[in-house]
This record gives structure tokens, sequence and C-alpha cells, in this order.
């Protein structure tokens, strides 16, 4: 599934400041593609194309350093973002199952997909943020949460999704399945 | 009362404000408007976050656990109108240790010495703690570079990033080389998953890790300096570039340093997440702007590092032991620890251990003393079975070893490593054959692809151990994922691939009977790898809640709202992946 209705449009002014920033030599590239990242939420092309163009750093060493770092991602991203802690303590704590619940609730089917079908959220698997004590763990936005069941995450989302005004594709789905195969039937209180 | 007479600290390192931290300070200065509030660093005792610090005019009051509930509680206590709720009273002047035992009284903090006791963004509070004394006895009674150097090499500090290459060794050599400028490095790339010792360091006592950077640059004669810091961080990113702003409004750091000669200047350099980097060459390689892959060695980079110039890469914790050396010189330090393994040693507890958390204690303490005194035993009903050091370099130590001292020697030994301290703790319920496969996953991911027998072999290991947690994996295959781990350990040029294997070896040598159940008996003694488990409803247990069935993502659960004997699991369609296990209030759902 694409999403291009998410693609950043590059402003060429930012570019340049970044560029007269943080300098245009080979050892600018990493500064440079986290000022991109940052602003953008990925590292669109044109903006690239950019850097390339007016500075000392070459396609290949910025390609090469933007494919191997993983904080670099070449695809947009969803309006907000997910980030769900794969450390150790969070592996054998069951971080799997947190993404394994918030891809449900995001209608999130493909293995290779880590953004909602509308745009609204997107998952990403971090390395250790260092919160070993509280795993397992995830950060929706600036919020961290932690100490989580697959549940906890669903409920959290839930709650930032009305606060954000954001429709989770999933549970929307799963919500009308439900009252077409049980009209008036109510389900227990949780 | 508004708690005029009251001083109240909230502990907000990261931990702490992921638990709360900012929301329970915000109610505190609602509750208590007339009492001063102070910000200080993460204490360590992250299973008790949050925490809170009340003291009044005789005694003082550590709070664990706070929230939004037992809040109330604790302020009516301070305002005299109620007992005191004695079950989330972590320590006070009166009773001792409490909750957290004899958590803090069993280490010896050196480099931790000021973290969570101090606000990290204010240098003066640092000054009041013997702060930058140390750089200055150096300036002043003009010790000599090698005079530094010496006591450091009396102190017999190692390098804490892992590899514990003695640090003065390191520092003479550079001292020795040739260069028109010489770099030091502060390695901040905390790589290791489960690893938090630099995040703490960095984000709660900033000061200190900035003047150990001193101390080594002067020993050396580097004037230039970077921090090299994980993205991953963003508060110990914004604690240290604020400790540089004040250090150099102090004249700490900059040009002719409190008047003398010595001139140096810091940048902080963020990583972009690659776990290559916390191998000195690849982080050169990453500071140049280029793709982290490590370099041959030699030349070492003490002689020819960073853009061609002698360097020192030196990690967060080593640094931050260097002013407390130099103040109370290498011989104090020395005599903390065993004979080969000087000193103290930071670790991260985390996983099902109690009282998880940052600690610092002597080498040559046990693992048992670490595990039991310190961090309290089992979180879980489950026995502990092993401990993970080391990260995807170290290997797992089993239960029947937890007597080993924890020095460099007998803990390498033992098949594991040091490493940078990150010490993760297993339960009965965790699969040692999952644990290899997520290492294995992990160091082929971040094997940078330079040399053959690691780009290559870590993915046919990675093949292999799923294979066995499918269940379709054959005896041979054990043999053979001995014999590869031998093959890139041997043929590896840096750390990262030479250790890649550990944590197979190390589960293979201790936990052997686990894997021939996964391949013999198609069975995960733990009950963790999907391919070999099911989950089934004990009806007799069932409530009919139907909690299950909202949770489950493939739909595979159904049966009638109270009525438990209609409730069933569509073993054709259960992805097991343990939702409806989280959920289920009565335990009624069977994994085997």
């Amino acid at each position: 599934m694409s999403h291009e209705s998410l693609e950043a449009t590059v402003d060429p002014a930012k570019v340049d400041a970044w560029i007269a920033e943080l300098g245009s030599e080979p050892s600018a590239a990493v500064p440079l593609l986290q000022a991109i990242q940052t602003e953008y939420g990925y590292l669109p092309r044109p903006a690239m194309e950019m850097v390339i163009k007016n500075t000392q750093i070459n396609a290949s060493q910025l390609f090469g350093v933007a494919t191997f770092y993983a904080q670099f991602r070449m695809n947009p991203v969803g309006r907000n973002m997910i980030k769900v802690c794969h450390g150790t303590a969070c592996h054998v704590q069951g971080a799997d199952r947190i993404n394994t619940s918030l891809n449900h609730a995001l209608g999130i089917t493909d293995e290779e997909e880590d953004t909602a079908p509308n745009g609204s959220y997107t998952v990403e698997d971090v390395a250790c943020i260092g919160c070993c004590s509280l795993a397992p763990l995830m950060i929706i936005g600036d919020q961290t949460f932690g100490n989580l069941k697959g549940s906890d995450a669903q409920r959290h989302l839930k709650k930032h999704a009305r606060e954000h005004n954001e429709v989770l594709p999933g549970h929307a789905e799963q919500e009308k399945q439900k009252k077409k195969n049980k009209p008036g039937q109510q389900t227990a209180k949780a | 009362m508004s708690g005029a007479n009251l001083t109240v600290t909230v502990g907000e390192g990261t931990c702490g404000i992921a638990a709360g931290a900012k929301d329970i300070a915000t109610q505190l200065k609602k509750r208590l408007p007339d009492a001063t509030f102070r910000t200080v660093g993460c204490v360590g005792m992250c299973h008790q976050e949050v925490l809170v610090e009340i003291e009044d005019d005789s005694a003082s009051y550590l709070w664990g656990k706070v929230d939004k509930k037992n809040i109330i509680k604790i302020v009516k206590f301070h305002k005299g109108e109620a007992p005191a709720p004695e079950e989330f009273l972590v320590r006070s002047t009166e009773k001792g240790d409490l909750a957290g035992g004899q958590y803090l009284s069993r280490q010896t903090r050196i480099a931790l010495r000021n973290v969570g006791q101090l606000n990290a963004t204010n240098i003066e509070q640092y000054k009041e703690r013997d702060g930058y004394k140390a750089i200055s006895k150096i300036l002043s009674d003009g010790l000599t570079p090698e005079d530094v150097i010496e006591e450091v090499k009396v102190a017999n500090i190692r390098g804490r990033g892992g590899a514990g290459f003695p640090a003065a060794t390191k520092w003479a050599f550079a001292r020795g080389a040739e260069g028109e400028v010489k770099y030091l490095v502060c390695n901040g790339d905390e790589g290791d998953p489960g690893a938090f010792m630099d995040r703490s360091l960095l984000e709660g006592d900033p000061h200190n890790v900035l003047e150990g950077m001193l101390i080594a640059a002067y020993a050396i004669g580097a004037s230039k300096g970077y921090a090299y810091i994980r993205a991953e961080y963003p508060l110990a990113v914004e604690h240290f570039g604020k400790a540089i702003e004040d250090a150099k409004a102090a004249g700490l750091l900059g040009d002719n340093i409190l008047g003398s000669d010595f001139s140096f200047d810091i940048k902080i350099k963020q990583g972009a997440g690659a776990f290559v980097c916390g191998e000195e060459t690849a982080l050169l390689a990453s500071i140049e702007g280029e793709r982290g892959m490590p370099r041959i060695r030699p030349p070492f980079p003490a002689i020819k590092g960073l853009f061609g110039m002698p360097t020192i890469i030196q990690n967060v914790e080593t640094l931050s032991n260097m002013p407390w050396i130099i103040l109370n010189g290498g011989e104090a330090y020395a005599n903390i620890g065993t004979e080969t393994s000087n000193g103290t040693k930071v670790f991260a507890l985390a996983g099902a251990i109690a009282r998880g958390g940052l600690v610092e204690v002597p080498m040559g303490m046990t693992i048992r003393e670490l595990l039991e005194d310190i961090g309290g035993g089992s979180s879980t009903k489950y026995p502990l079975k092993a401990v993970q050091l080391g990260g995807p370099s170290g290997g797992c130590i089993p239960a029947s070893m937890f007597d080993t001292p924890i020095d460099y020697e007998s803990i390498n030994a033992t098949g594991a490593i040091m490493g940078s301290g990150g010490l993760v703790v297993m339960d009965e319920k965790s699969c040692m054959v999952d644990i290899a496969k997520y290492f294995l996953e992990f160091t082929q991911l971040e094997s940078c692809g330079k040399c053959t027998s690691c780009r290559v072999g870590t993915v046919r290991m990675r093949e292999i151990l799923t294979r066995i947690c499918d269940g379709e994996g054959t005896m041979e295959d054990i043999d053979n994922l001995e014999t590869l781990a031998e093959q890139i350990k041997s043929s590896s040029l840096c750390g990262l691939g030479q250790t890649a294997p550990n944590p197979v070896l190390t589960t293979l040598k201790y936990f052997r009977d686990e894997y021939i159940a996964h391949v013999k008996e198609q069975k995960c003694p733990a009950a963790v790898c999907k391919g070999l488990i099911t989950h089934t409803i004990i009806q007799k247990d069932c409530t009919g809640c139907t909690l299950c069935k909202k949770y489950c993502p493939v739909d595979c659960i159904e049966g009638e709202l109270k009525k438990p004997e209609t409730w069933v699991i569509d073993q054709e369609v259960c992805i097991n992946c343990g939702m409806c296990v989280e959920v289920c209030a009565p335990d009624c759902i069977l994994v085997a």
C-alpha cells in the first residue's frame, strides 16, 4: 500500500539553512540527514537531491549513510508516530504482543507495512530506549507508556486517537462486523 | 499548612518521566504550594518510580511508586493530618531502608555518586559536591599529564564499555603519539538492548562526565573532543548540551581553562542508530560522516584515529570515575574490588527482578548477592533461571553459577562477557533458544556487512534458530550452529562479529537440553516458541466474560456470554500471540 498523500512538500529554503548551519563537508552527512528527518519524519527525495547538489557530499555517500543507520527512513510516515521498544527486557516481557495488538487496532495486516491504511499512525520498532524497568513499553507522540499488556497498548492508543481526532481503521471495521453479526447483544463489562 | 517547611525532590530521569513524574510534580506543587521543589536525575531505583523525597525540619522520607491515588495520603501525612502510608515508604531517616531493602546500602557509588542527588543541569550544585575540583587540582597544583596517567595507572581502571582495556595504557599511547591535533571521544553510543548506564550518567550528572573528559584530554594532550550520544536519548543530549554551555560560561571549557594554557572544546555528535558504532573505529567513521563500518587495526586510533589524528575513545562510565580517582587517589580506587578487576561496575538490572534499576557495586561481588541482596530476587512467581550479561556480545549464565564473582576473568571464564553492564534477569518462563534467536536477529540486522563470515554467517545461524523454534530443526542443525559460531568468531574483523555467536554458544553450553527438547520432542519447555505451543480454554475455570474474544487479533475465539461450556479456540486460525492469556482474569487459558 502506498501513502502518496503523506509525501511531504520540501521547502528549499529550509534545506539551504541547514546546510549553512551544519556545513557542507562530508562529515556533515549524518547531522544533515537528522535535520531533514526531524522536520519531515522521513527523508524526502527532493531534500536528498538538494543536499547532493549543494554540498561536497555525493549521492553514494548520502544514500549509503541514509540506508545504513536505523534512524533514517525513506518512506513517509503517518500523522502520528508510535515507537515500540524491542530491547531485551521488553522482548522477554512480551513486546511482540504490543505490536500484534496495535496492528490489530490499526488494521495493519501486511508484515512489510508499518503505517495504518488511513495514514493515522505509523508503528516503528526501536532498539532499546533504556527504560528497561518499565518493560515492555511504547511511546505515542511524546508520551511514554510502560509495564504494558497488549490490551493496555490498545487502550492508550484509543485514548490518543480520541484526543487527536483520528479514526482507528482496524477497530472501526471490527465494531461494524460485531454489530452486523450479533444485533442487540451486549458485551460483558471489561 | 501548605508545606512551607518542606523540600520536595522529584526524580525526573527518562524512566521517571515515563512513569509520570512530571504529572506527579505538578500535582504536588498544587497541593503543597509553599514547599521548595527540586528536580534530580534518576537515583536508579527504577522499580520504585515515581520517586519523591520529602524532607521536613527533622527527617526525610523517600516515597516510591507515587501515583495519583497515594499522593493524597502522602500529602496528608506531611500536613500532619494522617499517619504515614508506610507501604509506599522506601526509606526514611527514622526507619532506614524499607521497601528498597539493601538496594542502596549494598552499593558503592563512585561513578553514580551524584546521580539522583543533584539537579543535573545546575552547575553550582555539581560544584558544591566537589565538582570541577579534580581538574582545578590538576591545573593549579601543576600536575603533569604524566602524573595524571600515573594516577589512573595506579587505579588500574579498565575500560567500562565492554572490552576492559586498561585506560592508562591507552592514554600513554596517545600521549606519545605525534599529531597536530589530538581528539578525545566520549563513547555514549550505548547500543546494548537492556543497558541504560550511560543514559543515566549523561542525564543525571553530565558535569561529572564532562570533567572526566577534561581530565582525559589533559592527560593525552587533546584539544578537541566529541561526545557521541545516541539520538534515542534526547534528555541526555539536552542535559549534556546544557553542561557544555554552562562549563564554557564558567571558564571550565574552551580556551585557557581556569587561566592555564590548557584548551579543550567539546562538540556533541548524535548517533543515528547503529549498534556497531559502539566499536571504536566504526564510531570514528560515523563522526566523519561515513557508514559506521569498522576499520582494520593497526594503526590503532591512539596513533591514527579521527581524521587521521591520534584519538582516544573512552566510555561514559570510565570517564565518570576519573574525577573521583584524581581527588581520592588511584590507590583508594584500586583498593576496591579484586586483584585484577579494580573499582566498581555499574549495572542496569532489568527483566524478571523485583528491584530493577541502576546499581553500582564493587567488583568481586557475586551474581547471587547482586540479584538477591540488591535486586530482591525474582519478580514473578517463578524461580530465576539465568542472567544475560553483556547483551548481544555476551551470554547467559545459569542459576547454578550465580556464585560466580563479578570480575573480568571469572565472567569471561563462563563464556559471557562483563560487557557494558546490561544485566537482564530471566525466570523459568523464558525460553533460552528464543533468547539466542532474539540476539542473533539483533546482530544479524546490525552487522555492517563488511566481513562475509559475519554478514552471511549470522543469517545462516538465524535461519537455523528459527527452524528450531518452529519445531523444524534437526540434531545436525545444533552441530552446525556450533561450527558456524566458531567460524564467525575467528574470521570477523571487529568485536561485533567476534562476539555475535556468544549468546548461542553459552545457551548451547548451559541449556543444551532445551535445544534438544525443541528438536526431538517438538516442545518448548518454557512455552514461549509460537510454533510449538497451543492455547486452549479450560472451560471449568472460564466465566464466559468474552474479554479474550474482544482482544483476539485473528478472531479465533468463539463462545456465548456467561456460558463457559461454549468457549473454544479455533486452533487452525490461532497465531499463539498470547493476547488472550494477558486479559483472562480467571487465568483459564492453558499454554502448552
